[in-house]
């Protein structure tokens, strides 16, 4: 991340020199200024997620839950960690509904967990499944389309469904196919039909 | 597709039902849940800060449109209409940034050309990839390249399909 940050900016930082000093500061303010917009939103959105969280939590929901998917949770993510499995199944599950903003806060948590036990494997896995974002219906596009006029806005929902089980499932193939040296106790065939299960 | 937007408010109904009849103090409950999200966006701010930073630089100064430029024979030899570069290139950063791109394609080729709808799937398959990165490893000591490269490649991988699925789905 590191390389990535420094090789943007060096670049970035280059071509305004040349094409618009004064636009540089601007630019970053512009950026700050989305950072302070999106945290009171994010806010806003963590309040009643998080109030929601906790009373689904106390309802006993959540460790039924948990309980059916623990023993496919704990083969996929390799950990023992009840609270980080509750909490990744949460987050993939609020994923999957496309619920807005339920995920993040689940997935931080889970994030967190696996790696207070250190189980980088478990946080990789969370992080690609939820980067390659499986969800069943993409709302934003489907409203921007409706916007723009289109005469069948939900078309493009086998395509983009498709394409996004298509980046899952290899994202998480190659999660697991790099991650070959540690001691899994599950065999490859299982493991395909556990996340195909998961998809 | 109606019936999606019953999901969320039932499912508020059911989960504050049984907790109601399992004896849940509700409202003390809520608002405890609450008291962690202060903590929580604290956490993440300061990654949060930097991505959207650096995504405006990388947008503002044109490096985006440059980089897009640069690689339009890769996209074209792909199946990817070099139309959507831009958007594919910006995605991972900036949700905002590409809400914007993808209005301005459907604005200037419709929303249901070939084009319009690749962006479409491009941008409804793939993920802001650097902020969930921010955001999901900001507790982390050490943040590793590994599964960064692994989501935006399992990403572009998705672009192509989508794009090669939209000539006759």
């Amino acid at each position: 991340m590191n390389a990535i940050f420094a090789a943007i900016f060096f670049s970035s930082c280059a071509l305004f020199l040349f094409s618009d000093p004064d636009g540089f500061l601007a630019a970053m303010l512009e950026g700050g200024q989305k950072a302070a917009a999106l945290s009171l939103s994010l806010l806003a959105v963590y309040c009643v997620w998080l109030g929601f969280f906790k009373v689904l939590d106390r309802s006993g929901i959540s460790s039924h839950l948990s309980r059916v998917l623990r023993p496919a949770a704990r083969r996929l993510f390799r950990s023992d960690d009840e609270e980080a499995l509750t909490l990744a199944c949460g987050n993939l599950t609020a994923n999957f509904l496309g619920l807005p903003g339920a995920p993040t806060p689940l997935g931080i948590r889970a994030t967190d967990a696996f790696l207070a036990r250190d189980n980088r494997f478990g946080a990789d896995l969370l992080f690609v499944l939820n980067a390659t974002s499986l969800q069943l219906l993409p709302t934003t596009v489907i409203a921007l389309r409706l916007a723009a006029g289109s005469a069948a806005p939900a078309d493009i929902f086998l395509p983009t469904l498709l394409a996004t089980l298509f980046s899952t499932l290899l994202g998480g193939a190659l999660v697991f196919a790099t991650a070959g040296r540690q001691k899994t106790g599950v065999s490859p065939a299982k493991r395909r039909r556990l996340g195909r299960r998961r998809a | 597709m109606k019936w999606v937007s019953l999901i969320v408010p039932l499912l508020f109904l059911v989960v504050f039902g049984v907790a109601l009849f399992r004896r849940v103090r509700l409202y003390d409950c809520f608002t405890e849940g609450v008291k962690e999200a202060v903590p929580l966006l604290l956490s993440i701010f300061p990654y949060l800060a930097a991505i959207l930073i650096l995504s405006s630089l990388f947008t503002a100064s044109g490096l985006s449109a440059r980089i897009a430029a640069f690689l339009t024979p890769v996209y074209r030899f792909l199946g990817i209409p070099p139309e959507i570069s831009p958007l594919v290139l910006v995605k991972p950063f900036s949700g905002s940034g590409s809400t914007a791109l993808l209005s301005e394609i459907f604005a200037s080729y419709g929303a249901d050309s070939y084009i319009g709808r690749c962006a479409a799937v491009a941008y409804g398959s793939s993920e802001t990839v650097f902020y969930i990165l921010a955001v999901y490893f900001a507790g982390a000591k050490r943040k590793r390249a590994l599964p960064v490269a692994i989501a935006l490649f399992a990403n572009f991988a998705g672009v192509i399909l989508g794009c090669y699925l939209c000539r006759f789905l």
